[in-house]
């Protein structure tokens, strides 16, 4: 509806500058995204952003088993070959985690796309359809404030080729976390179970996952004492 | 509609975008504040599982050769004491195991007619497989082979097969004495078990049976041992390549073996082609019934499986009491 001429000429008696509106506003507004955009370092944008970085976190690795082809293998040789692969699997396995259930610009967010690019292609479609499984959850960032890392734990058995060329790694996962909710109660989260990982031809990122089995069983807990550790130790 | 001034438009435009701007600034520098009615995580237990079976639609064929290779011989120059094809239907995660009895008299490519057994002693396993292929027209992917001791260490590697014994057994020649019921063998009675046929009333044709039994109890254990513990594949897989000469990658040993692991063993058809018994030449031998190899192979051909009506009639009935 249009207003008529008598609303208009009253509304002009009582106007004030658009100016004095506008101008104190905008300079609010620019002081402010300024203040964020100096204090937003690295990963920290204005919208959105200004999450903590990831807490510390590494699992505890047990040594690995070797588990030969060849009748007359070098046990001691494949010993050693097999801890040189986990020792190049575990980053891969400490990223998964991390950016699945530790960093807060992915769960806050729900943007677990990193988490993926460790899985196989084959292996990346069906884990995409497990994301509740996998990660912290599409709707997390709703749920949770914090989340700190507990003592998680990862064990290797690695399958050589009848050459003696590690073929297939299955990684025994335990991974603990405490998730605090915003309305103050505790989650302990426990993901459990095996990833096997093979060396993708044509892949030059090396290990990849082919297969998965995992388990969530998470349930409920109490605050964390203040004495304990907030993150996992890495092994020796 | 409602339609405002132009300038008011303006300045209520500015307004939001700067609440806007502070907004998202400000949410982003102070911790959010206690949601109390903020939804509980679910707290089911949650799973999640790929493994990478294949799931093809041809079928695949695989000989299964027991040489009677004793520790000290070589396995592919004795003669094949056990045939048999594994044949699996990837897209329904299904099987079938066929047994071809070791005497069966056949047409040996470039030997002539002989025991299908001495095969393997003129030809190795290739020509075992050329024999196979001609008596049935499949065409067989793969083949793997294992002699007595191979045999043995590969079920010691996996502690021991659980197996269903079907009916007492009591043989000096094998040494098979068992107690029919669900026991689990070590290599030494799985070998025992596989190599009974005095007290069998069918021979040999029984003995076959029984050696598909083994592997369909096998088929069992590898599916129940990864469902508790994926790592034991492994195992598996690393004593099937340490213990067997086979054309099988080990790539390959892991798609079967996963691919195994989804097929359900209740339902793997385990049959042996049915013949009778003949003199040629002063040999023993068995006469295959062609009308029935020729209904199994071509039911396999097609999608790998066995209708039930092409099963025939188990050679250890007599034994099993149905």
């Amino acid at each position: 509806m249009t207003p008529n001429r008598v609303q208009r000429g009253s509304s002009k008696k009582r106007r004030v500058p658009l100016a004095l509106l506008i101008v104190p506003v905008v300079l609010v507004a620019i002081g402010v995204a300024i203040l964020l955009a100096l204090r937003g370092g690295e990963g920290g944008g204005i919208i959105g952003g200004g999450d903590e970085p990831p807490p510390p976190f590494d699992f505890i690795v047990k040594p690995a088993t070797a588990v030969p082809t060849a009748p007359d293998a070098d046990e001691a040789a494949l010993s050693a070959s097999a801890e040189r692969v986990a020792h190049e699997i575990t980053p891969i396995i400490d990223d998964l985690y991390t950016n699945a259930y530790l960093d807060p610009s992915n769960w806050r967010h729900d943007d677990y796309e990193e988490v993926f690019t460790a899985f196989a292609p084959d292996a990346a479609a069906t884990a995409e359809q497990s994301l509740e499984t996998l990660t912290l959850g599409a709707t997390a960032g709703d749920v949770f404030d914090t989340v700190d890392p507990g003592r998680s734990k990862l064990s290797y058995q690695v399958l050589f080729d009848p050459d003696g060329e590690p073929d297939t790694a299955v990684v025994s996962v335990i991974f603990r976390a405490t998730a605090e909710r915003k309305n103050g109660t505790y989650l302990a989260i426990v993901s459990e179970g095996e990833f096997f990982l093979g060396q993708i031809d044509g892949q030059e990122e090396g290990w990849k996952i082919t297969a998965f089995d995992v388990k969530r069983e998470d349930h409920e807990t109490h605050p964390p004492s203040p004495s304990a550790s907030t993150s996992a130790s890495p092994s020796a | 509609m409602s339609v405002l001034p132009a300038r008011r438009r303006a300045a209520l435009l500015v307004a939001l975008v700067a609440a806007w701007v502070a907004g998202s600034a400000l949410g982003a520098t102070q911790p959010a504040g206690r949601a109390s009615a903020a939804p509980l995580f679910q707290l089911e237990p949650a799973h999640a599982e790929y493994v990478p079976v294949l799931d093809g639609t041809k079928p695949i064929y695989v000989l299964i050769i027991g040489s009677d290779a004793r520790p000290d011989q070589a396995v592919e120059s004795q003669r094949a004491d056990s045939i048999h094809i594994l044949s699996i239907n990837p897209a329904e995660h299904r099987a079938a195991i066929v047994g071809i009895p070791r005497d069966s008299y056949v047409e040996i490519p470039g030997v002539g007619q002989n025991k299908i057994n001495t095969a393997l002693f003129y030809g190795g396993p290739d020509l075992v497989v050329q024999t196979v292929e001609q008596l049935t027209d499949l065409k067989m992917d793969y083949w793997a082979m294992t002699g007595f001791a191979s045999f043995e260490q590969m079920v010691d590697d996996v502690d021991g097969l659980v197996v269903d014994v079907p009916f007492a057994m009591n043989d000096e020649a094998s040494r098979a004495f068992f107690d029919p019921g669900v026991q689990r063998l070590d290599g030494d009675n799985a070998l025992a078990f596989a190599r009974n046929r005095h007290d069998l009333p069918a021979g040999d044709f029984g003995r076959s049976e029984n050696q598909g039994r083994l592997m369909v109890a096998a088929l069992a254990q590898l599916k129940k041992e990864f469902n508790k513990d994926p790592a034991r594949m492994l195992i598996w897989a690393a004593s099937f390549v340490r213990n067997g000469t086979t054309t099988l990658a080990l790539d390959e040993v892991l798609d079967l073996a996963f691919t195994g692991t989804a097929v359900n063993a209740n339902k793997v058809e385990n049959v042996v082609f049915p013949g009778g018994t003949a003199m040629v030449g002063g040999l023993s031998v068995v006469t295959l019934n062609q009308e029935t190899l020729q209904k199994i192979s071509k039911d396999l051909a097609d999608d790998g499986l066995l209708r039930k009506a092409n099963v025939p009639p188990s050679p250890n009935e007599p034994l099993l009491g149905g």
